[in-house]
C-alpha cells in the first residue's frame, strides 16, 4: 500500500475525529463551569453532587437553594444556551453553503428578521385572536417564527440566485432591504403593543436565554435537533454543490430535494431560536469560517463542527452576559455583536483571502 | 449509445438548436466544432440533461432523459461544464473525490490517485483548487469527471466535456487526449466541444460540425474533414494536409495580412 494515499485520506479522517472529540470535550467543561458560575455561586464539587444526586448516582442532598437555583433555572438556561448557539451556527453553515457564499447568515439576509416579525405578530395579536391552549402558545410562537424565516430565506434566494450561483452584492442588497422592511413592520406591529410587551420585546430583541425554561427547553428540542439531523446527513450533497448546482446534479445529487430540506431545516432551526431567545446575531456568521479557516471546508467536520463551536460560542458568551455586571445583566446579543461586528469587517476587507 | 431525436430549443420564440439528430457510440471520441455561437454549448447542456428539449428526446442506452432520476443518470453519464468556480477552500484531491458521491464503494482511493497521477495532478492534492492555474484545474476538474465513470460497468457510459483542454499547455493536451483513448476500452463513449482543429483531426473519430443551431456535416473525420467543408462552416480558409511523413493531419490557416497579399498578387 502506497504511504502518501493512505496518508491523506486517513489523515483527514482522524483529524475531523479529533476536532470533533476536541470540541465536545471544551463543551463539556463550558458546561460544568456555567452551572457553578453566576450570581448565585455552587462550587464544582456541588454541582457534581448534585447532578449524581439527581441521576441516581450518590446520597448528596444539597443545599435546598444550591439544588433549586441549579436545576430548575441554570440547568436550563445553560442547555437553551448550548442547543440555541449550536443550531445557530449549523444553520449558519447550511445556509452558507446553500448560497456557495461566506457570508450568508441568518441574521445579515434577513432570516432572524423575518422570524421576528412573524413572532411579534404572534405575540401582538395572536393571543388575542386565539383562545389558546397552553400547548398552542409554546409551540405556535417558533411556529408563526419558523413561517417567517422560510418565506426571507425563499424571497432572498429567489432575487440573489441566478441559475445556481448567487451574486454577492445582490445578495447583500436584499438583505439589507428586507431588514429593512421587517424592522418597520415590526414598528409598525409594536405600534399597537401595550407597555408590558414593548418591555418584553425590548430586551428580546437583544437576545436573551434569561427566560429558559424546561418546558422551552423540550420545544426547542423537538424542533431543532430532528431538523439539524437532517442537515448534516446532508454533507455530500453540500460538498457537490460547493462546485455548482449544475455540477451537483451533474454527479448524481438531486438538487431540489436538497434545497426544500435545507431551506425547511434552516428557517425551522433559526426560526424556533428567534421565538425563543430573540435575534441573536453573528453566530451563525462566524462559527463556520472558523472551522473552515483552521480545518477545511469539507462539510463532513464543517457541519457538525459548526454546531459544537456555535454551542460554544453562545455558552461562554452567555456566562459573560450573566457575570461582568452581577447581578444584573447584559443582554447576550450585545456580547456576540462586540465580538462578531469586527469579525465580519475583518472578513469583507479580506473576502478575496477567505474565498481562496 | 447516447442519441439525440430531432432535438429542438429555442429560447423566448428564439430557435438556438434548430433540428438536430446526432448518435455518439461507445468506445469513439466524438467532436463537436463549429464557430462561436453556433449552439454548440446549447446542444451540450441539452444531451447533459442541464436543458429540456422543446421537442424532440435525448436518450442514455435506449432510455429518454426523462426516465433517469439524478442518481441514475450519474452512473451512465459524467460531465464537466467549461468553467466550475469552487466556493469554499477544499483542497483538489477533495474535488477529485467529488466524483465519487453517487456511488462512493465503486472506486478505491488507489484508483482515484491512478487517475490524478495520470493527469499529472497528484503533486497538488494537498493544495487549495481555487490557488491552481488554469490548466491545473481543468486537469483536477476531468480527474473528478473520470472517477465518476471510471469502475468498469456491464453497459456503456458517456463523458461529455466542454473545451476541456482549452487552458492547456501543448503537451499537456496530447496527455489528455491520449489518455481518452484508453478511457475508450473502457466502453466509454466521449463528447467534447473542441476548438483546436488539429486535435480533432488527430485524436477524434466522428466530427459533428454546427453552424446556426443546425449540424452542416457528420461523419467519420476522414470524410468530413476536408477544406471546403471547414472553410464553409468557419467562413475563413482553412487548409487539412497529410503530414509528409504520412501520420496524422495538419490544419492550418494562414493569417490574414497574408492572404490579403496572396489576393494582391493575384490582381
Amino acid at each position: 500500500m502506497n504511504v502518501m494515499q493512505a496518508d491523506i485520506f486517513l489523515t483527514k479522517r482522524k483529524v475531523q475525529h479529533l476536532v470533533l472529540s476536541g470540541l465536545s470535550l471544551v463543551l463539556m467543561a463550558l458546561l460544568l463551569l456555567s452551572l457553578s458560575i453566576g450570581a448565585f455561586h455552587i462550587s464544582m464539587n456541588e454541582v457534581l453532587a448534585i447532578l449524581l444526586g439527581k441521576l441516581g448516582f450518590g446520597t448528596y442532598e444539597g443545599s435546598g437553594a444550591a439544588s433549586q437555583v441549579l436545576l430548575s433555572i441554570r440547568m436550563p438556561r445553560v442547555l437553551m444556551g448550548i442547543i440555541i448557539g449550536g443550531g445557530l451556527g449549523l444553520a449558519g453553515a447550511a445556509l452558507q453553503g446553500l448560497f456557495r457564499n461566506p457570508l450568508v447568515e441568518p441574521g445579515l439576509i434577513g432570516v432572524s428578521t423575518g422570524g421576528a416579525f412573524f413572532a411579534v405578530v404572534f405575540i401582538v395579536f395572536g393571543a388575542k385572536v386565539l383562545s389558546m391552549t397552553p400547548l398552542l402558545s409554546l409551540i405556535g410562537l417558533p411556529l408563526f417564527a419558523f413561517c417567517g424565516g422560510l418565506m426571507v430565506t425563499l424571497i432572498v434566494y429567489r432575487i440573489a440566485s441566478h441559475t445556481g450561483k448567487t451574486d454577492v452584492s445582490v445578495l447583500i442588497l436584499s438583505g439589507v432591504a428586507i431588514n429593512a422592511l421587517m424592522g418597520a413592520l415590526i414598528g409598525l406591529v409594536l405600534f399597537y403593543a401595550d407597555d408590558a410587551a414593548l418591555r418584553n420585546f425590548t430586551f428580546w430583541s437583544l437576545g436573551d436565554l434569561g427566560g429558559s425554561s424546561w418546558m422551552k427547553l423540550l420545544t426547542a428540542s423537538v424542533l431543532m435537533i430532528p431538523a439539524s439531523g437532517m442537515v448534516i446527513r446532508l454533507y455530500p450533497q453540500l460538498n457537490a454543490m460547493a462546485l455548482g448546482e449544475r455540477e451537483a446534479f451533474h454527479m448524481g445529487v438531486n438538487i431540489q430535494y436538497v434545497k426544500y430540506v435545507l431551506f425547511l431545516s434552516a428557517a425551522m432551526i433559526v426560526g424556533t431560536a428567534v421565538s425563543l431567545s430573540g435575534t441573536i446575531g453573528f453566530v451563525g456568521l462566524v462559527v463556520p469560517h472558523l472551522i473552515r479557516l483552521g480545518f477545511g471546508a469539507d462539510h463532513r467536520l464543517v457541519l457538525p463542527g459548526s454546531f459544537l463551536l456555535g454551542a460554544i460560542l453562545l455558552s461562554a458568551a452567555d456566562l459573560m452576559a450573566r457575570n461582568i455586571v452581577r447581578p444584573a445583566e447584559l443582554p447576550i446579543g450585545i456580547i456576540t455583536a462586540l465580538l462578531g461586528a469586527p469579525f465580519f469587517i475583518y472578513l469583507i476587507v479580506n473576502l478575496k483571502k477567505i474565498k481562496l | 449509445m447516447l442519441q439525440g431525436k430531432n432535438i429542438h430549443f429555442c429560447i423566448s420564440e428564439r430557435p438556438i438548436i434548430g433540428e438536430v439528430n446526432i448518435m455518439v457510440a461507445p468506445g469513439e471520441l466524438t467532436a463537436i466544432i463549429g464557430p462561436n455561437g453556433a449552439g454548440k454549448s446549447t446542444l451540450f447542456k441539452l444531451l447533459s440533461g442541464d436543458l429540456t428539449c422543446n421537442r424532440g428526446e435525448v436518450s442514455y442506452n435506449g432510455k429518454p432523459l426523462a426516465g433517469f432520476k439524478s442518481n441514475q443518470l450519474a452512473k451512465v453519464r459524467a460531465v464537466m461544464p467549461q468553467h466550475s468556480e469552487v466556493s469554499f477552500p477544499f483542497s483538489s484531491w477533495e474535488i477529485v473525490a467529488l466524483g465519487m458521491i453517487n456511488d462512493p464503494a465503486a472506486i478505491s482511493d488507489r484508483d482515484i490517485q491512478a487517475v490524478m497521477e495520470k493527469l499529472q495532478v497528484w503533486h497538488l492534492r494537498a493544495q487549495a483548487y481555487n490557488m491552481l492555474s488554469g490548466g491545473e484545474k481543468q486537469r483536477v476538474q476531468l480527474a473528478r469527471v473520470l472517477v465518476q465513470v471510471w469502475k468498469k460497468q456491464a453497459f456503456p457510459r458517456f463523458i461529455l466535456l466542454d473545451e476541456p483542454v482549452s487552458s492547456m499547455d501543448v503537451a499537456l493536451q496530447h496527455l489528455v487526449l491520449d489518455f481518452m483513448n484508453e478511457l475508450k476500452q473502457r466502453n466509454i463513449g466521449i463528447l467534447m466541444v473542441l476548438h483546436d482543429l488539429s486535435l480533432v483531426a488527430n485524436y477524434a473519430d466522428q466530427v459533428i460540425m454546427m453552424k446556426h443551431g443546425e449540424v452542416m456535416a457528420n461523419g467519420h473525420v476522414s470524410e468530413v474533414f476536408t477544406n471546403q467543408n471547414l472553410e464553409s462552416l468557419y467562413g475563413y480558409p482553412i487548409h487539412v494536409e497529410k503530414h509528409h511523413e504520412g501520420l496524422g493531419l495538419l490544419v492550418h490557416s494562414l493569417p490574414i495580412h497574408h492572404i490579403n497579399q496572396r489576393i494582391n498578387k493575384a490582381l
